[in-house]
């Protein structure tokens, strides 16, 4: 690590006056971002979006796409192989080497262990995919940029419901999982609220491929709304086994489903599932066009909401540093204080709790895309 | 030194919290016990010392004693049925006991279930775990030089020949795994005590796993080896964090190059030369 | 609902019995436990799905794939488990050296396809369904029923009535006097893994396919299970891990449909538990493969 650094100084100083980094105000200052993410282990898939999503800020950052004023931006991203224990020595490195933000980790379970950490040492933290509860009250400097599954369900049965007529529900949800069971806290407690009597519960574990069992049994209630509290590797299986099984109903499912990869794996199985989301892939504002197309050609593949919201937190620094901030006090204050700035997300500030305020987006799986939902 | 300290503290207690998984292991390995419920007792006792933490008040020396008596307890009944089985047979019976476990975390409501535990007070440190480990290490030695310490060898190399000199093997065999279980639970309670936060995930076969691969690389039998294959084990991820993409695999291939290179674990590189 | 939840029994314990015939030879010839059987299952699923893109057919990619896990399955054997046989290293030793070898075949992995799960071809598949009164049943699935009993069926005739068979039940009872008698220790050794590797690549194939996911952890998530049935049923018997398997499938799928999903496996492992504290060298005993 040491070394690269060293070298992507020497490179820094030898091409510094060259490469575009645009002067401004804040040239010749440096702001090193310790970024968390799973990169390999069971959330590999996650972690590796949201290390791509640096990658190529790193790359945006060079070519003038983001501003940061001139200041040399890097993020250092480590990977914790999805394992609590290097995640808690991540931040213990990122506290004594100089990071001036730490960004993550991927997991909430890993950031309940990891953040006080980082709070007893006044390191600022951007959450960028932790959307259980009692992240960011944690500490008076956590902040992220993911907007919680509360803020996005009860419109979207509202929604459901006008569209359809929704009466009953039967939810299916991970219940070893913290995001999952999350997810089912908050579908279960918005069907409360629209009177949507729910007639069946049935639960899953990680990993888990055959879900007939429980469909079949959910499938003799014959709700007219099926809720996946599932991430797209098992709410993939979910929605081709019940349509396999004949399950005639509709879908919904929260954050978790919204991925390009949910299309790629369901094929025709996915149409009519409705997602409740934070970031539309085919949002125009923000730069987001540019973010999908480059991301695009750069990984082959189209980015999910961990790389979206990985990279809107790179379009967050750099604003900061724009606006003075180089240390972890001044990225707090910053952000605290932060006008909605337009992100790929859409336009993102801070509420006084430090959770996001953002747009959600309903979508709807029509014929291989995502589009919006009515 | 200080700042290596400073700049390391968490993988030192991490050492040290391994390195009493280990040895916990290699207690029960000594009467040639596979029973794999140490990330099952680690965390149960996890469990009854942060409970009793949060929301008793117990301070850490209580709860600790509390989580390892709870795993104490457990063990001594869970010595009952698994008293004739043997080898892998063993084996998967206790880890399907650790997931019997891990399940009833995740549905039982004072657990926190998946959303996991939080609030627990961060008193464990670096002083506490390593004094921890000192006394276990030292209880141990003493152990060793007993004439309990032969009985447990013989049921290990020759069950029925331990038998015929009227060794109760059955006793030992239960005596070892409790002995296992109340290491373990120290442990459990020290790892719940300085992190803040646990859930059932932190408790299961992966984790079995790797104290299963600290404790072999150590040198199955050996205590001052399961100490030593602990802090390889823990040590490892870090130490090959400049290979970027190739950690894995590289911590795969050490990890195959060590034990090919010494099948009888880190032990046996002294004890083949004795 | 009882009838359709049967069949759902069947086809997952169809699942599981692939997994576990690979599986229990090795451990029936050797005593070892071969973690990185799962890793074998996932590489082969993924060189199937790859010569598939390449527009391969798919029976062609089928064959390809199994031979590719046959020899990673022999060359696990010389560099994982081969010097430790040399040096007597006991059981537990090969564990550790198999966990080795199964994270570096994970992270070349990771290296070749990437982190994301990954299907087959689109068309390549056939989602017909057939339905037999309220019963709905994947055409696929009954395919992979059959494939599946089609392989315990050919294993078993090997093992039986083969004269490799014979050289592989020998090195299983007794390894120096199978030596005496004239048996190539090494070649069988060979052979058992080329079997095994191939035959747990196959499971890893079939099972993407029908479950239509290709991943990682695809051998992570079911090696648990699988080490858990050819454990219960008995050292090395193919009969018993077939056995075990479909009880797997049963139990499971019955406590989702009739008791609860969230203690499915807690059930599952408690019926595990008991049948082990009843029969303490599992279901078909300790040395079933050497009768076979």
């Amino acid at each position: 690590m040491r070394v690269k650094s060293v070298f992507c100084a020497a490179l820094f100083l030898a091409f510094g006056s060259s490469v575009a980094l645009g002067a401004g105000p804040m040239t010749g200052k440096t702001v090193k971002v310790g970024v968390i993410a799973d990169v390999t282990g069971s959330a590999g898939a996650y972690g590796n979006s949201q290390k791509n999503a640096y990658e190529l800020a790193g790359d945006d950052l060079k070519a003038g796409l983001i501003d940061a004023a001139g200041a040399s931006l890097t993020f250092d991203v480590q990977d914790a192989a999805s394992d609590p224990n290097q995640v808690v020595n991540l931040v213990q490195k990122f506290t004594t080497d100089g990071s001036a933000l730490m960004i993550g980790p991927t997991l909430s379970s890993e950031a309940k262990k990891a953040d006080p950490i980082a709070v007893a040492k006044n390191l600022t933290i951007l959450a960028t995919s932790n959307t259980a509860q009692g992240i960011t009250t944690m500490g008076s400097c956590v902040f992220r940029d993911s907007l919680s599954e509360e803020q996005v369900v009860p419109q979207m049965l509202v929604k459901m419901e006008k569209a359809w007529k929704v009466k009953t529900a039967a939810i299916i949800y991970g219940d070893d999982d913290q995001f999952t069971k999350t997810d089912f806290d908050i579908f279960s407690a918005s069907l409360k609220a629209d009177n949507i009597d729910v007639v069946d519960i049935k639960t899953f574990h990680k990993g888990d491929v055959d879900f007939k069992a429980q469909l079949t049994a959910i499938g003799e209630k014959k709700p007219d709304l099926l809720v996946i509290g599932a991430l797209i590797e098992e709410g993939v299986k979910i929605a081709t086994q019940a349509k396999q099984l004949g399950f005639k109903g509709h879908f919904a499912g929260g954050n978790g489903l919204n991925s390009p990869k949910f299309i790629d794996l369901a094929g025709p199985a996915g149409d009519g599932v409705i997602v409740g989301a934070a970031y539309y892939l085919g949002d125009t504002r923000g730069g987001n066009k540019a973010f999908v197309e480059r991301y695009s050609k750069k990984f082959g593949k189209a980015p999910d909401q961990f790389a979206a919201q990985a990279y809107a937190a790179a379009q967050v620094v750099a604003a900061a540093i724009k606006g003075g901030a180089t240390n972890s006090g001044q990225f707090c204050s910053f952000f605290g204080n932060m006008k909605p700035l337009m992100t790929v997300l859409g336009p993102v500030s801070f509420m006084s709790s430090r959770d996001v305020r953002a747009d959600s987006a309903i979508l709807e799986v029509s014929k291989g895309a995502f589009v919006p939902f009515k | 030194m200080f700042e290596f300290f400073a700049h390391h503290s968490k993988l030192i207690d991490q050492i040290g919290i391994n390195a009493l998984l280990a040895l916990s292991l290699s207690i029960s390995l000594r009467a040639g016990s596979l029973a794999l419920a140490q990330a099952a007792f680690m965390g149960i006792a996890a469990y009854v010392s942060s409970i009793g933490a949060v929301h008793l008040g117990w301070n850490l020396g209580g709860a600790a004693l509390a989580g390892a008596l709870a795993a104490a307890l457990v063990a001594a009944v869970l010595a009952l049925p698994i008293g004739r089985l043997r080898g892998v047979f063993l084996a998967i019976a206790t880890i399907g006991f650790g997931e019997i476990t891990r399940i009833i975390a995740i549905n039982w409501p004072i657990t926190g279930g998946a959303e996991g535990l939080s609030g627990i007070p961060n008193d464990a440190n670096t002083l506490s775990i390593y004094g921890t480990l000192a006394v276990v290490g030292f209880a141990i030695f003493l152990f060793g030089r007993t004439k309990l310490a032969l009985a447990v060898a013989a049921t290990r190399e020759d069950e029925s020949a331990a038998r015929g000199v009227g060794i109760d093997v059955a006793g030992v065999r239960m005596g070892t795994l409790v002995a296992g279980a109340i290491v373990a639970g120290l442990a459990g309670a020290l790892y719940a005590h300085s992190n803040f936060f646990i859930t059932p995930g932190d408790f299961g076969f992966g984790r079995m796993e790797q104290v299963l691969v600290m404790c072999v690389i150590g040198g199955v039998t050996s205590s001052l080896g399961a100490v030593l294959g602990a802090l390889l084990m823990t040590v490892l991820p870090e130490l090959v964090r400049f290979l970027h993409d190739y950690r894995e695999v590289s911590s795969g291939a050490i990890l195959l190059g060590i034990i090919l290179f010494s099948p009888a674990g880190i032990a046996g590189l002294w004890q083949r030369r004795t | 609902m009882l009838v359709q939840q049967l069949a759902n029994g069947v086809f997952l314990g169809a699942v599981y019995a692939l997994f576990a015939i690979g599986y229990t030879l090795i451990f029936g010839v050797l005593d070892i436990l071969n973690l990185a059987h799962a890793a074998i299952f996932m590489l082969a699923a993924f060189v199937a799905l790859s010569l598939a893109g390449l527009g391969v057919p798919l029976v062609l990619a089928f064959a390809l794939a199994l031979v590719v896990a046959g020899f990673l399955g022999v060359l696990l054997d010389r560099v994982a488990f081969a010097p430790l046989r040399r040096r007597n290293a006991g059981t537990l030793v090969p564990l550790i050296s198999s966990i080795g070898a199964a994270i570096i075949m994970q992270g070349v992995a990771r290296g070749i396809w990437g982190p994301d799960e990954q299907r087959f071809p689109a068309n390549a598949l056939s989602t017909a369904e057939i339905h037999i009164g309220s019963l709905t049943v994947g055409a696929l699935d009954v395919v992979i029923l059959a494939i599946a009993l089609v392989l315990m069926g050919v294993l078993s005739y090997v093992l039986r009535s083969t004269a490799l068979g014979r050289s592989i039940r020998a090195v299983a009872a007794d390894r120096v006097a199978a030596a005496l008698l004239g048996v190539d220790i090494e070649r069988t050794i060979a052979l058992t893994f080329f079997i095994a590797s191939a035959l747990g690549g196959a499971a890893g194939i079939l099972i993407g396919l029908q479950y239509n996911s290709v991943s990682l952890d695809m051998g992570a998530r079911i090696e648990l299970k699988g080490l858990a049935i050819i454990i219960l049923g008995g050292m090395g018997s193919v009969t018993g891990a077939v056995i075990g398997a479909f009880l797997l499938g049963a139990v499971e799928t019955l406590s989702v449909a009739y008791i609860s999903s969230s203690y499915r496996d807690a059930i599952a492992f408690g019926v595990m538990f008991l049948i082990l504290v009843l029969r303490p060298t599992g279901l078909f005993g300790k040395r079933a493969l050497r009768a076979a």
